[in-house]
């Protein structure tokens, strides 16, 4: 019962060289308004150091934005699997600035989600993260 | 009819809901001449091109001469780039904008590990003096203005590059026009801030072009601060303006302890690339108020007595960040809004951002349309014809008189703190714009900022008009991209006379270790004649400072 009632603490991160900040402060602040914590990795992180805070810190949710160029179709899987070869494959992978429609299944089917963007209402990127982390910690209790 | 569910209008008797600007001065309904108290023509506004210059820099405006009109180009490949260049040229594009890739930014070259997938993505990749070969084949430089966008410690060396390539075409220096970037202290906050620090190194490097720029490129601008970026990161627009002013006093403070005389060197150092948002009259008040406070900080503060060291030329990108993904053919009007701002406002340069920045890069027919903008207002409009049309009036009298204070107020706590350089080392221009960001995001999501399609007036999908928009290339395509680039450099590094580099590289960090009075860009210039690269360049100057050669940590000094 302890487990599900833990704060929920994300890792809020940009992988590779992308310089468009201002969805991951915005989000991060949001989503200490909502009482998560939030490890703030901000701009210019390797995959793998992404997975090794998420690891250290224990946390419930690796948010991930992206929105330069096409480079997310290489960072995200590359998240999922290092992970997966950690066996940290409990850890909520999500993703959001500007993923093309046309890649999501293919993100979708490796386990990530969101996919939120400019215009999307933050409270509905609080319920999906306390949704997923809730349905996770359930799994796993 | 009868029985049938008529449509009523829900928004019949809709008021106007905004009581304040958008960076919070409170507006009045009604503005008068009581507004007008205490602010003095010949003082405070005077004719356009006097001093303290509020109504423009010049007398007669753009029936003198237009502003210059761009469009925002960097794409792939040199030749890519090039290509769209003379495109441009052909439809009427008097200046050509050159924004450089994400890894140019970083100043690292594509064959550094991180760069993996990232050379000629997003903006053009210069590396080495042959990449500005490739760039302007076929381009008379004397006969067009280039402006590149590099903010970073890179942009000594693009600058370098530039010239050298100018030099060695046989142009004739005095005649070449254009601006750079230049400015590395606002990066710690908007973009690249690995390629700005150490900050006082940053600093320095810049200064270096200003100098050599005075002297050998009398008609080009070395610096053109990004007060841009620091806008889209959040500050507010007294804040973009202020903010801005502040760190060009360091640079201003470095050349007069280099010797140089204010009038030397303010009359080229007076270029501001800013932004310009959807808030109409705010802005055109932010490019007068603006104006105002530079001159009066040039007289009284600099002792400056030559006019054309209190003009400020004001050069803008149209915000990407008030455009949206949805329906953006609806961005058209909001760039033309904010385009009328700034020929209201009195710029001499600006690029309309494209209906699909928030896409890609700009398709050549956004392209095309953002260059059409500029034509409309030019030739079509008839709005360029009077000087500052909006002077006199109560409500952009009084709101410039107030913009002024505010940015006064800022500039002013900025000095107390020791400087920009400080005060972004201790974080506080960081926070306050964050504070805004922060704030303006809160705005839209509680809908006190209307944006129609995104937050309000939303259509779905289906019912969007479709128009083509910029698209990423695959995956496979930007990674090939990038891997061609790679291999180039990569062979560059095998074909040329490495004993050549390596002795112009440490004749460059022998002189780099000598401090602030020694310039560095004719060395630069000797580096990338013998093909050495952005990387090697910055890297031995690193080295010189007693930081890491790669700013990444990643890559040793190869010789």
């Amino acid at each position: 019962m302890e487990n599900s009632s833990r704060k929920i603490k994300v890792v809020v991160a940009m992988p590779g060289l992308d310089c468009h900040d201002r969805g991951v402060i915005y989000l991060s602040h949001v989503l200490r308004e909502a009482g998560m914590e939030v490890v703030y990795l901000g701009k210019f992180n390797t995959p793998e150091h992404i997975v090794n805070t998420a690891i250290e810190e224990d946390a419930d949710v690796v948010a991930m934005s992206y929105l330069n160029d096409h480079l997310y179709m290489m960072f995200f899987p590359k998240v999922v699997e290092l992970l997966k070869e950690r066996g940290a494959n409990d850890i909520c992978v999500m993703a959001g600035g500007r993923i093309i429609e046309e890649d999501r299944q293919k993100l979708r089917d490796l386990g990530i989600t969101g996919f939120f963007g400019q215009s999307t209402p933050t409270p509905i990127m609080i319920d999906h993260i306390t949704e997923r982390v809730r349905k996770e910690r359930w799994k796993s209790a | 009819m009868a029985g049938k569910e008529k449509i009523k209008s829900t928004r019949r008797f809709d008021a106007c809901p905004v009581t304040e600007t958008s960076a919070g001065i409170p507006l009045k309904e009604v503005y008068g001449p009581q507004d007008l108290q205490g602010i003095d023509y010949q003082a405070d506004v005077a004719d356009p091109g006097e001093y303290p210059f509020t109504r423009g820099i010049w007398n007669n405006m753009y029936r003198g001469k237009l502003w210059t009109r761009r469009v925002f180009t960097g794409l792939g490949s040199t030749a890519d780039t090039n290509a769209r260049y003379k495109y441009l040229l052909g439809k009427g594009a008097s200046g050509l904008y050159c924004f450089g890739d994400t890894i140019t930014h970083q100043g690292i070259d594509p064959d550094h590990p991180l760069a993996h997938g990232y050379a000629g993505v997003s903006g053009v990749s210069i590396v080495c003096l042959q990449d500005m070969y490739d760039l302007f084949d076929g381009i008379s430089l004397e006969d067009v203005s280039v402006s590149f966008n590099n903010p970073s410690m890179a942009a000594t060396i693009v600058y370098s590059a530039f010239i050298a390539y100018a030099q060695d075409m046989g142009y004739d220096l005095k005649k070449i026009s254009g601006s750079i970037l230049n400015e590395p202290i606002h990066l710690v906050y908007s973009m690249f801030e690995t390629n700005a620090k150490p900050l006082d190194l940053a600093a320095k490097l810049a200064t270096d072009v200003i100098e050599y720029s005075i002297k050998n490129t009398p008609r080009w601008h070395p610096i053109a601060p990004n007060a841009y970026d620091m806008h889209e990161k959040g500050a507010n627009a007294v804040q973009e303006m202020a903010f801005t002013i502040a760190i060009m006093e360091e640079y201003i403070q470095r050349m007069v302890k280099r010797g140089y005389d204010i009038d030397e060197f303010a009359p080229r150092v007076n270029v501001f690339g800013c932004a310009c948002d959807i808030d109409f009259f705010e802005e055109i008040c932010k490019f007068r108020a603006a104006r105002k406070v530079w001159a009066k900080l040039m007289k009284e503060k600099y002792g400056a007595k030559k006019p054309s060291s209190g003009r400020l030329y004001l050069s803008v990108h149209t915000s990407g960040n008030s455009l949206t993904v949805q329906q953006p053919v609806n961005n058209v009007a909001r760039v033309t809004l904010e385009s009328l701002a700034c020929v209201l406002g009195g710029l001499q340069s600006f690029d309309p951002a494209g209906y699909d920045e928030g896409y890609y890069i700009l398709t050549e027919h956004s392209a095309l349309t953002s260059l059409n903008i500029h034509n409309i207002l030019a030739y079509e409009s008839r709005v360029a014809s009077v000087a500052d049309p909006l002077a006199g009036s109560y409500f952009i009298e009084s709101l410039t008189d107030k913009m002024e204070k505010e940015m006064f107020k800022i500039i002013n706590k900025i000095d107390e703190m020791g400087g920009a350089i400080k005060a972004t080392e201790s974080g506080w221009i960081g926070k306050e714009m964050e504070s805004e960001l922060i704030k303006e995001q809160k705005e839209i999501e509680e809908k006190k900022r209307i944006i129609v399609g995104m937050n309000e007036f939303v259509v779905s999908k289906e019912e969007e008009v479709p128009i083509e928009v910029g698209r990423d290339r695959p995956l496979e395509e930007q990674m090939a991209t990038s891997k061609k680039r790679e291999d180039e450099i990569k062979k560059l590094r095998e074909m040329r006379d490495n004993g050549k580099v390596k002795s112009a590289l440490e004749d460059l960090r022998n002189e780099a270790g000598k401090g602030e009075g020694y310039n560095l860009v004719p060395f630069m210039m000797e580096s990338l004649r013998v093909k050495a690269t952005l990387g090697e360049i910055l890297g031995v100057i690193r080295l010189a400072n007693g930081t890491s050669y790669d700013p990444y940590k990643v890559l040793q000094y190869p010789f």
